[in-house]
């Protein structure tokens, strides 16, 4: 039963062209054979994002984006918790939660949301996010189909990463990837304005970007591009002082 | 529900996915077991027990142990057995029915001569080995195993890939010889055996390769931060700032990343690292 189960989802991840397994895929086949409207996988280490290896569609990049920028979400939940957690309809949810996440990932156009860990054993890798634009619960089916998919993508990921050279992040895992780069750029010259470490520049740009309704890696791209400064130079409006 | 505990309820996808994770390489279900699934009740029901156990955090000794103390239930023998080669080739016991220090004994000694020996050699089962007649081949182990009141012995390779990892023994008491159904028993309780310490090894190296995720990531986050830093002190470009934390790497035989580590820090000035073309610190 189970086995059968598994054996169909395995069939449609390696039938395609005979190329090798990419997260795309992955990510695309999550999404299909849930029958969601999108999926989104996102690494997690130490209970915080550390990046999205793929997504499916805009909408799933911004769920992961919200994620990352706030720290809160159906992924980051699962993967603390260790368990699947199910928000059939975010519009109301039942329980109040994700109070910062909510508005935005609404307005996208996500109204159902679920978030599975990824775990191989003990290990814990992540969490698969799942969205669909219409409210309801999963089925049955759709429930046991996530979890096999969790199990194969965990797996499938840890696959690919064993082929890296020590050290680095396997080239096949940063194919359609946002480990949000620009980001930690932006922190350490943050950090050389206001010479504070890289750490609390990180927190002025989140609260920037939180203060300012803009996604993190926005603000991000602007103090790259030395559009944006946060010490006294500049004329910025920071809501933190 | 991890690939291998799936595979005892054999697919051939499941295989090929378990196979992957584990690189195997292109085994087959059968070059692995060798032999087919039995179907009697008391062993089914002590596989799904086995297969239950055989989660990631589970600790390899105890479910071997476990798997012994079945044999001797399941297979009416007296004394069970785990035995594997080491790296260096010998034979180690490593879970046993008993702890009586006879039997341990006749174990260990098998590291020299005796049925696990033969079986490691040949790839083939030793079954039925009569140890009345048998006191040419193992002068020394037949001696001992007799004095301990076992009456014949028996050893099931633990295969993988054509490779011998190590071996099931089983003593008895009794003079009856075991039946092929016995055999075949036991030649499956050894190949689960062997997917329990493949499992195991698997769980390792899931660590290994997610602990080594992690510290890529890290690593690559600590440059991204410097460039961001060196950028700032020094007006210039990512790329640019990029191009002079990798040279001062390179020309003072560093690791970029230590680098990186020092400049965040600060016990490194952006200023000190080495310029590229016309030196812009002061």
């Amino acid at each position: 039963m189970a086995g059968e189960r598994r054996q169909g989802i395995l069939s449609k991840l390696v039938d395609s062209t005979g190329a090798g397994l990419g997260t795309k895929r992955l990510c695309e086949v999550c999404a299909a054979v849930t029958g969601m409207s999108g999926a989104g996988i996102m690494l997690m280490s130490g209970d915080v994002p550390r990046g999205s290896v793929c997504t499916t569609d805009d909408v799933s990049n911004i769920i992961e984006q919200l994620q990352y920028d706030l720290g809160e979400g159906p992924c980051v939940d699962a993967f603390r918790q260790d368990r699947p957690v199910l928000e059939p309809d975010l519009d109301s949810p039942s329980t109040p939660r994700w109070l910062a996440f909510r508005g935005p990932a609404v307005e996208a156009g996500v109204r159902a949301v679920f978030g599975f860990p990824l775990r191989v054993g003990a290990v814990r890798l992540g969490a698969l996010n799942l969205y669909r634009d219409r409210p309801g619960p999963l089925t049955d089916d759709q429930h046991a189909d996530a979890l096999i998919l969790t199990d194969v993508a965990a797996q499938a990921l840890l696959v690919l990463q064993a082929g890296a050279t020590p050290g680095k992040i396997a080239a096949t895992l940063e194919v359609g990837a946002n480990f949000q780069y620009v980001v930690h750029q932006a922190s350490g010259m943050v950090a050389a304005q206001l010479d504070v470490g890289v750490g609390q520049a990180l927190v002025r740009l989140r609260a920037h970007a939180f203060g300012n309704d803009r996604p993190l890696a926005e603000v991000a791209q602007d103090v790259v591009a030395r559009r944006l400064r946060f010490d006294d130079r500049s004329g910025e409006r920071d809501p933190v002082p | 529900m991890g690939g291998l505990r799936s595979t005892l309820h054999g697919t051939d996808l499941e295989w090929a996915a378990a196979k992957s994770l584990l690189g195997l390489g292109t085994a087959t279900w059968a070059e692995v077991n060798g032999a087919p699934m039995p179907r009697e009740a008391t062993l089914a029901r002590t596989f799904v027990e086995l297969a239950d156990s055989l989660v990631a955090d589970f600790d390899v000794v105890e479910l071997l142990t476990r798997l012994a103390d079945r044999c001797v239930d399941v297979l009416d023998v007296a004394a069970a057995g785990i035995m594997l080669v080491a790296p260096e080739g010998d034979l180690r016991v490593i879970a046993s029915s008993s702890e009586a220090m006879r039997v341990l004994e006749l174990f260990e000694l098998q590291a020299q001569e005796g049925p696990c020996v033969d079986c490691y050699r040949t790839g083939q089962p030793a079954v039925n080995q009569d140890l009345a007649t048998v006191n040419g081949r193992w002068p020394l182990f037949a001696a001992e195993a007799l004095g301990a009141g076992f009456r014949s012995v028996h050893a099931l390779p633990m295969r993988l890939r054509g490779t011998i990892i190590g071996a099931l023994n089983l003593f008895r008491i009794d003079q009856g010889e075991m039946t092929p159904a016995d055999v075949d028993a036991a030649q499956a309780l050894a190949d689960v055996a062997t997917i329990g310490i493949l499992q195991h090894r698997g769980a390792a190296e899931a660590q290994v390769v997610n602990e080594q995720l992690n510290h890529a990531l890290n690593s690559r986050v600590v440059i991204e931060q410097a460039k961001g830093m060196v950028a700032e002190r020094e007006s210039l470009d990512m790329e640019q700032a990029f191009a002079r934390l990798r040279k001062h790497a390179r020309s003072h035989n560093l690791r970029l990343v230590d680098v990186a580590r020092d400049i965040i820090a600060g016990t490194m000035p952006a200023s000190a690292l080495d310029a590229l073309a016309p030196a812009k610190h002061t």
